[in-house]
């Protein structure tokens, strides 16, 4: 155990039914009267927005500007240009409806806006800020997987050179979080198995990254339990109400698992992945976690094997011999992939997303460079990252 | 005393440290293609703590410079105490440990200090011995010129005053 660790979670959490009808309320406390609501085109047009404006509206909290044109792929300009339009629109507080782009989008804006500047880029760090200005934040989550809504991070693509940055700072994280299974009842299947893959990846780095802690390790392995006993169900059934809501739970459990200790290779890879060649964040999780997994193993195996209950359940981890439990667990979780990729489709080579092996080289010299690097059980250099997508190829 | 003695052990490995980055551009070809690749005018400053030694270096025309005053680095590392520092320089604890424990916080790209982190392992791994970087590095280095030859360097630029702040 490390001997010094930090434990920061501020997020208020609603969850459960009709946690929607009491985000007027809760702005209301925290000050915020005119909202900025801001969410995707996609969301907008499916109705989710919809459901939480009327929510919001019925008890009397009208936004005073929305924006429904975050790109999935959002970027530090679209940051910028957001901010601007908060101020000149008059707003008070931010409400920010959608997935991973929506939701670090608004992390970016609340950071720009509390920071009283008008350039991202200008506050880039680490634990670096100071509080400043107060920017009621609202956050709900329309994916179970990012676990964005109770994270310290903000991942924002810097369209100058196409690298995906990190803010990290607790001044990201709102100060609630609304969980409500009526928020992912339609996300398809091959969206859900994604994203969930994505939360179980969260919470297998959390729990055994370099800065893991007792803390973060409990919320990372009560995660891996129930992603391991509603995800596939979550996928196969998307009406399951309890399935969805264990998931929504799940993720952002995982979320406040890895704002807490970090991630690792599999996020570094990914981000990588996704700023190079476009490989959507949860397709390049899901791919990446088995083989990266293997890669650690010489570093993780008591740690590995201490997942193996959660993902398999108490009885069958008692039966498996102790010297296997490690390479037990990453076995399970190739093989969830497996199912998931027999339910929906969900890709699990890179070749199947597209990427080719001439992109090698540029996504490991992105990767080597990406913080959460410094914290993966093994160290890894441009070859060894370059034999990790060869093996994923 | 005891402020004052980790005060002049931190200055003393800030200088070490220094000169090994610019030895090491001479002796290792990964730290050589690390600062190749560093843009023009890149700067870090590391700050040790309230009233601490402070090392300001910045890449320019193929050369590391100290710097005694950086107005704007384009990478700022802050360690958090005089006492984390101490741990951090006295080989008591890894880069990878310090960040893992909130040692320090950043001002910029964090791409940027991934870059100061390889070559900062690639300086332990020549100036502190086996029983050191077992402990601190997540992986230690395989060396391309022997420590001994690194120290002789040092020594010899410090005799030749080659590392003089600006
Ligand atoms: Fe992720």
């Amino acid at each position: 155990m490390n001997a010094y660790f930090e434990f920061h979670n501020s997020v208020k959490l609603l969850c459960g039914e009709l946690s929607l009808e009491r985000i007027a309320i809760e702005l209301e406390h925290l000050g915020g009267r005119a909202p900025m609501l801001l969410s995707d085109a996609v969301l907008e047009k499916i109705g989710t927005l919809g459901i939480v404006r009327q929510a919001m509206e019925a008890e009397g909290c009208r936004a005073a500007c929305t924006y429904t044109d975050i790109p999935v792929d959002s970027s530090l300009r679209v940051v910028n240009e957001i901010a601007a339009l908060y101020r000149r629109s008059g707003c008070d507080s931010i409400v920010a409806v959608g997935g991973g782009s929506v939701i670090d989008t608004a992390k970016g804006v609340r950071l720009v806006l509390s920071q009283d500047t008008d350039d991202i880029l200008a506050i880039g760090g680490v634990e670096n800020l100071s509080w400043n200005r107060h920017v009621p934040f609202v956050v709900v989550p329309t994916t179970a997987g990012t676990g964005s809504e109770c994270t310290g991070v903000a991942v924002i693509r810097n369209e100058a050179n196409g690298v995906k940055m990190e803010f990290l700072s607790h001044y990201v994280q709102p100060e609630v979080a609304v969980i409500d299974p009526r928020m992912t009842a339609g996300l398809p299947p091959k969206a859900t198995a994604g994203t969930g893959m994505d939360a179980l990846c969260h919470a297998v780095e959390a729990c055994t990254c370099l800065q893991a802690n007792p803390l973060s390790q409990a919320y990372g392995t009560a995660a891996i339990r129930m992603i391991a006993e509603h995800l596939e169900l979550a996928t196969k059934d998307g009406s399951n109400r309890d399935a969805r809501f264990a998931m929504a739970l799940a993720s952002t459990m995982a979320g406040i698992a890895f704002s807490n200790s970090m991630v690792g290779a599999v996020h570094a890879i990914g981000h990588a992945l996704g700023g190079v060649c476009k490989v959507p964040h949860a397709v390049a999780m899901t791919i990446l976690l088995p083989h990266v997994m293997r890669f650690n193993l010489e570093k993780c195996r008591d740690s590995y094997a201490a997942l193996l209950p959660y993902l398999v359940g108490m009885e069958q981890a008692m039966v498996t011999p102790a010297e296997q439990r490690a390479q037990a667990s990453i076995d399970a979780v190739a093989a969830l992939a497996r199912r998931l990729k027999s339910i929906c489709g969900l890709p699990l080579t890179l070749q199947e997303v597209g990427v080719s092996r001439e992109d090698f080289e540029h996504v490991a010299q992105v990767a080597v460079n990406d913080g959460a690097l410094i914290v993966n059980p093994r160290a890894a250099d441009e070859q060894q990252i370059i034999g990790i997508l060869n093996a994923a190829f | 005393m005891k402020r004052l003695f980790q005060k002049f052990t931190i200055g003393v490995v800030l200088h070490v440290v220094y000169a090994a980055l610019v030895e090491l551009y001479r002796l290792d070809s990964r730290a050589r293609k690390e600062m190749d690749a560093l843009p023009e005018g890149m700067s870090y400053s590391i700050t040790t703590g309230h009233k601490a030694p402070v090392l300001n270096v910045q890449w320019q025309q193929g050369k590391l410079s100290s710097l005694v005053q950086l107005a704007e680095p384009v990478c700022s590392l802050r360690i958090k105490s005089l006492a984390h520092s101490f741990r951090l320089f006295t080989g008591q604890m890894g880069l990878a440990q310090a960040y893992a424990c909130h040692a320090f916080s950043m001002r910029g790209e964090i791409a940027d200090v991934m870059k100061l982190a390889r070559l900062v392992n690639l300086v332990e791994g020549y100036l502190f011995p086996p029983v050191i970087t077992r402990r601190i590095l997540v992986e230690i280095p395989p060396l391309q010129v022997s420590s001994l030859r690194v120290y002789a360097a040092i020594l010899c630029g410090f005799l030749s005053g080659r590392y003089k702040s600006l």
